[in-house]
């Protein structure tokens, strides 16, 4: 680990709260995902060096995490929505 | 003795829910054209309901849907300046100064599918304290993802186009729950429909968008007074009917950017 980069606490799937931001890109901690919305440039300066660090660090975990669950399935299961009678009508 | 009294009682009525509505425009006139906030007028949608008043923003928040009804923001060129220096890290949050029974929980949004969709959009957020506000639970509604990240972001863009151009807006955005049977994620009801409306002081004008909340919906552009008929709620109860008729020139929405 060079001593350039930057550390997060991020720890992709550990809960659903944690926000990040780098450059134009929101990252979102889900349990059953991470989403990552918006755009960015890696800019060839120092700027874009770091912004490349903190995405390939992020990304190094989410692959990391992905790859030790046991038991990955091929697809998520189809969230379970339920119903409700609307309350105001 | 006799004001304790009535101290309590008037505790107890807000508990349940009862006064809310009644005191609403009372806390944070300051987001609020005239200072005056909305008027619920179905008073099915008044019950268990509890405004809330952050720095640059105002809720007025659900108990039933664990939704907020609306969030109210007084948007100015100068904000939205300082707008674009985003917080590096930020949270989702459950409100706490709400009841347990009546707010959103982060689990009842996990591996929903939905967005937790701001109202009050963190991209218009002034400062971190406020950016921190805006991800309250407080100020979310579950919304479809694709909806979220292209329609509505392409909407709250227009919106600060707008502000920088005019130099202030008045903006509610909420939820509609329409229709007899609606979706519901873990307690928090989804809404049907999201609406965003805006009111020029300078051009005595406003408008609004009206989305379903889906993929790839088309979004409805209308009146202040065609919104209000359609939510049940009195958005700007200082505006007369005539002037909640003129409509303001909104741009054609189109997918952009999030920053939500």
């Amino acid at each position: 680990m060079s001593k350039k980069e930057v550390k997060i606490a991020f720890e992709p799937y550990s809960n659903e709260a944690d926000v990040l931001q780098i450059g134009g890109l929101t990252i979102e901690n889900r349990l059953d995902r991470i989403t990552i919305d918006g755009d960015i440039d890696l800019t060839m300066d120092q700027a874009g060096l770091a912004r490349a660090r903190e995405l390939y660090q992020l990304l190094g975990a989410a692959v990391a995490r992905l790859e030790a669950q046991k038991a990955l399935p091929e697809h998520l299961p189809a969230p379970t929505i339920g119903k409700a009678d609307n309350p105001f009508e | 003795m006799f004001q304790k009294l009535i101290q309590a009682a008037v505790a107890a009525a807000l508990a349940a829910g009862l006064l809310s509505a009644a005191h609403a425009s009372q806390s944070c006139p300051q987001h609020y054209v005239s200072g005056q906030a909305p008027q619920i007028v179905n008073e099915k949608m008044a019950r268990a309901t509890r405004e809330l008043c952050y720095n640059v923003f105002g809720v007025m928040h659900s108990g039933i849907t664990r939704t907020p009804l609306w969030s109210a923001e007084h948007l100015t060129a100068p904000n939205l300046e300082a707008a674009e220096d985003l917080s590096r890290e930020n949270s989702f949050h459950p409100e706490l100064d709400l009841p347990a029974g009546q707010r959103a929980e982060l689990a009842d949004y996990a591996r929903s599918g939905f967005d937790r969709g701001h109202m009050a959009p963190n991209g218009d957020m002034p400062d971190r304290a406020s950016q921190y506000q805006s991800f309250t639970l407080a100020n979310m509604v579950p919304q479809d993802a694709d909806n979220n990240r292209h329609i509505w972001a392409g909407i709250e863009q227009n919106v600060r186009k707008m502000v920088k151009k005019e130099g202030d807006l008045y903006v509610l955005t909420g939820p509609a729950f329409i229709g007899g049977e609606l979706r519901k994620v873990g307690n928090v009801l989804v809404p049907s429909h999201l609406y965003k409306a805006v009111w020029s002081p300078r051009k005595g004008a406003g408008g609004a968008w009206f989305v379903a909340n889906e993929s790839g919906a088309r979004v409805q552009t209308m009146t202040i007074a065609q919104l209000e008929s359609k939510i049940g709620i009195n958005l700007l109860p200082s505006l007369s009917t005539r002037q909640k008729s003129e409509m303001l020139r909104l741009p054609k929405p189109k997918a952009g950017k999030r920053r939500d």
